[in-house]
């Protein structure tokens, strides 16, 4: 908690994005998060479970996410997270941010030799 | 209901389990998917722990941003819980508007008289001083025989500044008083004389320009006090530079002081003036300039004491330390030089000098306000109480819809809370206003420190409406939140539960009132007397129509001192000549307001004394025609005369108690003193006067007629026929003629003087006596109060055992039986309390015993008369009612 390099930070402000995307379309619990990051990125994101857990907790703490305890097809209890309306409107501004951050990094790195005008 | 620990322990394992469960969860299903995949199930269950890391720390990391969140969530809670109960207060103000407005009156004047007083307190003993460190810095006085401070002679002054290992840095001052010209009316100002290094010992930097300094100091520059700079100079930045005209000089002006370098009285005289408003650089040597001659060189002089030095210790030294260092340097320097007489030395810090005197006045008005707020909590205790008895249902029905008891005395309190506030906020801007109507009629020397409305003030207006909020709302609100649920809800049964206990406290806050109000008048009345006391003492002098102004020849006037004693004598007979005016006189000093110089003395004939021992004298020089412009009776002998000249015998005037003590029961005419090594003849004796204030006995009084041993200033008493104060612009007309550029200074009737002495003791006597009078309305309200309300309870008995056929003077005199009870107990309290508290009084009454009984018997008579008619009023008009109608 008390060192965090850049990367870490920015893998998990991405991490509770994704998790916010992942239960956007209805409750999930914690597996199937990390179950649904691994398919759609065809694992080339690989959930570091270990901060999976903390991250789905501060996010409930924030009020963006809530979760309620249900009974799994096997019979287990199983706490399931669903997003709150402050959580879908943070999803929107994160989507939103990563969108003209993509663009402008891409932008950057595709450009030619910088012209003299200054 | 669980016990809470259970229920803390229940939340805990349920929150560790959970943890605990989705992370199993999690690792099941994972194991399943690796097997699903093709792997064995012991790879896969080890796979899965693998990936998934330490499941208990990670358990306890998710536990820990739960209950962070939970802490929070309980906060958020309390603040919601908080600013609802606030809001809930507020309407129900509203919606009681005279409560409110009884209740916030009585808090604002108690709270407000505390923060007028506490203002007054923090400027004179709080407050830092506005110097570097001050708490290092003291002054060093010669110790006199009887222990009190006394002036440093220079030599004696350079002595103690180069020998003293305990302190740090020194600097010496002596006040002087300079006559500005130039650029309006010539005006005598207050100044001081100083070391160079005055104000870098002291630590203070200047508002405009550069002071001296230890190294080096322009012996005709000048500093300006602010109050001066911005009177007389219209706070021109541009002076600094520019040149005044200070005793016919010319000075250039090197600084300005700011604002709040205050130097305050430092003197012991009873005048106790502004204090400096311009300081010059001392002469030859660093010593500060002796009032009679400003050109003297007095360095070697140890004789003459006029020079305060002020030090600042060494870190670390303590004042009793550098007491002790001084004790032992004085008594060595006193073995070394005779002509020190036998002193020894004194330290005193700054503050003790400045406002030492004041710490006691200033407690008993602080007991005295706090006194007012203890009434006014109790009066506002008995109304919540009363309130609260009408609230019943409707907190059993909060009870009822699940509010905890403590949730209830919260609330309770709340609002109590915020009563307070309003009522703290009214206080202080009440307070705001009082405080300047306040020190403009208090003496000098309080109004010197001001009233400062600073962050500490505030803070403790704050603490007094909290403190007052727990004092008068907890009692309500245990009360209150103990409702008994079924039986306030059930109609009928209301008034008669709880209302006996209610009863019963407020029995104790009525009692509480009035011994209270009783300590507080007891003191007001000990004031008062000795007040009057004070006022009828026979001072010696008649300060009838009597006019007193400073006329002083120096610097410019150089001319004259050659022939002061003409100037004077001439300008006596021009005021004699004055229609209206009945006698004319001077004198160096004059009693009552004047300073005070002492002198030891020595009975020709006798053997010499030990040093130290030797008798001491009240000392003054007069020119003919003093005694009897004063009205000070001539017993013996003669006067002095304009033929007492500076070539003839010296001669003496003694007042009686000398001549009592010197000679008892013989005739001192013609008796022979040693005064300064003059041998000088008593020629006469006469009547003895209260020469510093009527509160202070008349001492031993030696008169040297000024004609043989002139100075430069003298203080001038004018009798007149009618209004003193109307011949003022003919006395200046007089002097005018005599020389158009002398300023009369401290024009002031005899009777002003006496009353500026007597400010203290008017000025406490009369704000203890408001305070006492406020204290007692406050208990009178409340007392008024309480038994109207509880007469008015008990109506319907009333109208029933009226019914019955007992009589209303029967039941009146139950009523006045249970009031009566509750003013002697009242009185019973007040009385033990009174005899308690009267000592902190001690040193400020005047004539009068802490124990006086006329003071004692006045006040509780008065207390209890009053406590007595608050409670008939109610009772006679509850007994008036139709009981027919009220049963009905």
């Amino acid at each position: 908690m008390t060192e965090r390099t850049t990367t870490v930070d920015l893998l998990q402000g991405t991490l509770a994005t994704l998790i916010l995307k992942a239960v956007s379309w209805g409750p999930l619990h914690g597996y199937g998060i990390a179950r649904w990051i691994e398919q759609v990125t065809h694992d080339d994101l690989l959930v570091e479970e270990g901060s999976l857990y903390p991250a789905l907790h501060r996010l409930q703490a924030r009020g963006l996410v809530t979760s309620q305890w249900t009974l799994s097809d096997t019979n287990r209890r199983v706490r399931c997270y669903s997003l709150t309306e402050d959580g879908r409107q943070q999803l929107r501004a994160e989507m939103n941010r990563w969108e003209r951050f993509s663009v402008a990094v891409t932008r950057a790195l595709q450009a030619r030799r910088p012209s003299k005008a200054v | 209901m669980t016990p809470p620990g259970r229920r803390l322990r229940d939340i805990f394992r349920n929150a560790e389990a959970d943890a605990a469960d989705e992370i199993a969860f999690h690792l099941e299903m994972r194991e399943r998917d690796f097997h699903e995949r093709g792997m064995s199930p012991l790879d896969a269950h080890v796979a899965a722990r693998r990936r998934f890391g330490d499941p208990t720390g990670i358990a306890r990391q998710i536990r820990a941003i739960d209950d962070r969140a939970a802490r929070q969530r309980r906060r958020t809670g309390m603040w919601t819980d908080f600013s609802q109960d606030v809001v809930y207060a507020l309407r129900g103000l509203r919606k009681s508007p005279g409560f409110a407005l009884v209740a916030g009156v009585t808090l604002a004047l108690g709270i407000g008289a505390n923060t007028a007083i506490f203002s007054v307190f923090n400027a004179a003993l709080l407050r830092p001083l506005p110097f570097a460190d001050a708490d290092r810095l003291v002054f060093l006085w010669n110790r006199t025989t009887d222990g009190g401070p006394s002036p440093l002679g220079p030599g004696r002054m350079r002595d103690f500044r180069r020998q003293m290992t305990s302190v740090e840095s020194s600097a010496a001052l002596a006040h002087i008083s300079y006559t500005l010209t130039g650029g309006g009316d010539p005006e005598s100002l207050p100044g001081a004389s100083v070391s160079s290094a005055f104000f870098d010992v002291l630590g203070a930097r200047p508002l405009l320009g550069d002071t001296f300094h230890a190294d080096r100091a322009d012996p005709s520059a000048v500093v300006l006090g602010y109050g001066l700079w911005a009177r007389r100079f219209g706070a021109d930045r541009s002076i600094v530079g520019r040149t005044v005209t200070l005793n016919g000089r010319p000075r250039l002006v090197v600084a300005v002081m700011p604002r709040d370098f205050y130097w305050p009285f430092i003197t012991a005289s009873p005048s106790g003036d502004g204090g400096p408003q311009l300081w010059v650089p001392g002469g030859p040597g660093d010593v500060p300039r002796p009032a009679t001659n400003e050109d003297a060189d007095v360095t070697g002089d140890r004789n003459t004491g006029y020079i305060r030095l002020v030090a600042r210790l060494k870190k670390g030294v303590t004042v009793g330390q550098a007491d002790a260092e001084a004790r032992a340097l004085g008594a060595r320097l006193s073995r070394e030089y005779p002509e020190d007489g036998g002193r020894t030395a004194l330290i005193v810090t700054l503050r003790e000098q400045f406002f030492g005197g004041l710490e006691r006045p200033l407690w008993v008005l602080a007991g005295a306000v706090g006194f007012v707020l203890a009434i006014a909590c109790a009066n506002v205790a008995s109304l919540l109480l009363g309130r609260g008895a009408a609230r019943q249902r409707d907190l059993a029905l909060r009870r009822a819809l699940g509010a905890g008891r403590l949730r209830i005395f919260r609330q309770l309190l709340t609002e109590s809370a915020v009563l307070a506030c309003l009522g703290g906020t009214a206080g202080a801007l009440l307070a705001w206003w009082g405080t300047t109507s306040l020190l403009e009629v208090a003496p000098p020397d309080i109004a010197a420190g001001g009233a400062t409305f600073d962050l500490r003030v505030l803070t403790f207006t704050l603490a007094a409406a909290l403190g007052s909020a727990l004092a008068f709302g907890v009692l309500p609100a245990l009360q209150f939140s103990r409702v008994d649920l079924a039986a306030a809800l059930s109609e009928g049964a209301t008034r008669s539960t709880g209302s006996r206990r209610s009863g019963r406290i407020r029995d104790l806050l009525v009692v509480g009132e009035i011994a209270v109000a009783l300590v507080l008048l007891v003191g007001a009345s000990l004031l008062v007397r000795s007040f009057v006391a004070l006022s009828r003492v026979d001072t010696g002098i008649d300060t009838h129509n009597l006019l007193t102004f400073n006329i002083r020849l120096a610097g410019p006037r150089a001319e004259y001192q050659a022939r002061q004693v003409e100037f004077y004598a001439a300008l006596q007979r021009r005021l004699e000549a004055i229609p209206g005016v009945v006698a004319a006189g001077s004198a160096v000093t004059l009693p009552i307001g004047g300073d005070d110089y002492g002198s030891s003395y020595l009975v020709e004939g006798r053997p010499t004394p030990p040093p130290g021992d030797e008798p001491h004298a009240g000392f003054d020089m007069v020119m003919p025609g003093y005694f009897k412009a004063m009205g000070i009776p001539l017993v013996a002998g003669r006067d002095v005369r304009d033929s007492d000249a500076r070539t003839s015998p010296r001669v003496v005037v003694v007042n009686q108690s000398l001549a009592r003590q010197q000679w008892p029961g013989t005739d001192p005419i013609g008796r022979r003193i040693v005064l300064n090594g003059d041998s000088l003849t008593v020629v006469g004796v006469v009547g003895d006067i209260r020469h510093l204030g009527p509160s202070v006995p008349p001492r031993a009084e030696l008169y040297q007629p000024s004609t043989q041993r002139s100075f430069p200033f003298m203080a001038f008493v004018v009798r007149t026929s009618g209004e003193p104060y109307a011949m003022v612009p003919t006395i200046r007309r007089a002097v005018a003629e005599l020389d158009p550029a002398l300023p009369l200074s401290d024009v002031k009737s005899m009777d002003d003087h006496l009353a500026r002495a007597m400010a203290r003791p008017r000025f406490l006597s009369t704000l203890v006596t408001a305070f006492g009078a406020l204290a007692m309305t406050l208990a009178v309200i409340g007392i008024y109060g309480v038994m109207s309300w509880s007469v008015s309870e008990r109506r319907r008995e009333f109208a029933i055992r009226m019914a019955l056929g007992i009589r209303g003077p029967a039941l009146l005199a139950g009523v006045l039986r249970h009031a009566l009870l509750l003013a002697a107990a009242g009185v019973g309290f007040g009385l033990i309390g009174a005899r308690a508290a009267t000592h902190v009084l001690d040193g400020l009454l005047f004539g009068v015993q802490a124990t006086d009984a006329v003071a004692l018997g006045l006040s509780a008579g008065l207390l209890a008369a009053v406590a007595m008619a608050a409670c008939v009023l109610p009772a006679r008009r509850a007994l008036r009612v139709d009981p027919v109608a009220l049963l009905r």
